[in-house]
């Protein structure tokens, strides 16, 4: 009963994404002007930056749902936990992925071990072994404590990621909340970009982009969490269906 | 509550008691100083034996070297003392006296604290015979202790939650590495700097010192708060 309810709001959700994510492709490919510098490589950029947003907002949505439970155990907010890890993860890896395929171009590198970049990769790691810990533990209670738990522990982590990225020198532009000093370390990528959403179309891309990504998280959220709670339905009926039949042959 | 005053409160008794408990084991038993002592040199000797003997180049990542050292024999001072107390049940023990349970993490944290430290002035010495490095300068020793509150803060919480898994052992170096280099970077880039013959300005290991302090604080406040919910069964 309820959860047909939430498939009908899910559906609506997952087609509002799907129109959400076109209209921010179109406007990256038809909208955005050309930048100067970098050409058409530059549109990456778009893509980058919301994938990286998400992959922060996942990672703190993924906190939240710990603190909650530790402060009330209730199962919903574990599998809100996991399922934004699992989201944050993927974004992640996109936002390294298409950085990567600017890098080229843009550092005539796919790789620099500079420290954001370092960090960004420690920060995948840290997330990836989440699901080792999850896996190591068959006490459902005890999972979710301990992995609420853990994604406190690792949002320490990735507070000192966020201060390190903007105060230590780095090749890597800073977008959200930069100072002057990592700008001036970020010379070469500067002149490229960084104050270089210079006209006001670039900045309305930009927006339209983050908002369709945060819309996809959002949709990736609500359908993860409803497999989560198919399966807890479908264990539920599997145990009463095996005491059942014990009972019968008793 | 807790008072933080720190003349005979109860919360500090707590905190003292623990790391006495701590020093006394390993006054009786010499188990994980040791441990740690002959890993870490097995460990270097192997880092000479993969840098071909090149002193060169073994100089240039001399403090990368130490820290990687510090880390892995890290990892097994933490594995020694938690899994002593699982399998003595000394932890069911102190979990039954009445007290809290952020003063049993404390304590743990300073007893293993201490532990790698001394590691960590064996090595020094280690690495100033091997190396040539003016490893003994006292900023890098604050360094060197800053980093070493962070990571065993961290590791303390996270390896009370590895033991009691079925990977136990295992499981700790997959979950601890990733989250100490977030720190362990910045403490290597301020050790590295105070490597040349002269004194780096302040204003240039400032950035990475703050943000060494800022995990600790941050990493020893979410463990103080959370180490409840990793011990009670």
């Amino acid at each position: 009963m309820e959860l047909t309810r939430l498939n009908r709001n899910i559906r609506i959700l997952n087609w509002v994404t799907a129109v959400a994510l076109v209209i921010a492709l179109g406007m990256i490919f038809f909208y955005a002007p050309v930048e100067r510098t970098m050409g058409n490589v530059q549109r990456i950029f778009y893509f980058h930056v919301a994938s990286a947003w998400v992959g922060a907002v996942a990672f703190f949505v993924a906190l939240a749902a710990g603190l909650l439970y530790l402060r009330k155990p209730d199962r919903k907010w574990d599998t809100v936990a996991v399922a934004s890890v699992e989201i944050g993860l993927v974004f992640l890896t996109m936002a390294t992925v298409a950085g990567s395929v600017w890098g080229k171009p843009a550092w005539n590198t796919w790789w620099e071990w500079s420290p954001r970049l370092t960090l960004i990769t420690i920060a995948w790691l840290t997330y990836a072994a989440y699901f080792m810990l999850r896996g190591a533990i068959e006490d459902e209670e005890k999972r979710a404590r301990f992995a609420a738990v853990y994604v406190i522990v690792a949002f320490v982590t990735i507070i000192s990621t966020y201060i390190s990225i903007r105060i230590l020198r780095d090749i890597h532009p800073v977008i959200f909340g930069g100072t002057l000093e990592s700008a001036q370390g970020a010379e070469q990528g500067l002149q490229e970009f960084a104050p270089g959403l210079e006209s006001t179309r670039m900045v309305i891309t930009l927006n339209a982009s983050v908002a369709a990504f945060s819309l996809l998280y959002v949709a990736w959220l609500a359908n993860r969490i409803r497999l989560q709670r198919l399966i807890d339905q479908t264990n539920a009926l599997k145990i009463r269906l095996v005491a059942r039949l014990q009972g019968g042959n008793a | 509550m807790t008072s933080f005053n720190l003349n005979n409160s109860p919360f500090w008794a707590a905190v003292w008691a623990i790391v006495w408990k701590d020093l006394q084991i390993e006054k009786q038993t010499r188990q994980t100083i040791s441990v740690m002592s002959m890993f870490s040199l097995a460990t270097v000797i192997m880092f000479n034996f993969a840098l071909e003997a090149n002193l060169a180049a073994a100089r240039q990542v001399a403090t990368g070297l130490l820290w990687s050292t510090i880390l892995l024999a890290g990892t097994l001072g933490l594995n020694r003392s938690l899994a002593i107390e699982r399998e003595n049940q000394t932890m069911e023990a102190v979990l039954m006296a009445p007290i809290q349970r952020g003063a049993i993490y404390l304590g743990k944290v300073i007893g293993i604290t201490l532990f790698t430290l001394i590691l960590e002035l064996i090595l020094i010495f280690v690495f100033i015979i091997f190396f040539d490095k003016p490893l003994w300068r006292p900023p890098v020793l604050l360094v060197l202790f800053l980093g070493t509150v962070g990571y065993i803060a961290a590791g303390v919480i996270v390896t009370s939650m590895t033991i009691q898994t079925r990977t136990r052992e295992v499981l700790l170096p997959v979950l601890l590495l990733p989250l100490s280099l977030p720190l362990v970077l910045p403490a290597a880039m301020a050790v590295a700097a105070y490597m040349f013959p002269q004194t780096p300005p302040f204003a240039e290991v400032q950035s990475p010192i703050s943000i060494v302090i800022i995990y600790d604080l941050l990493m020893l406040s979410a463990g103080f708060l959370t180490y409840h919910y990793v011990v009670e069964s």
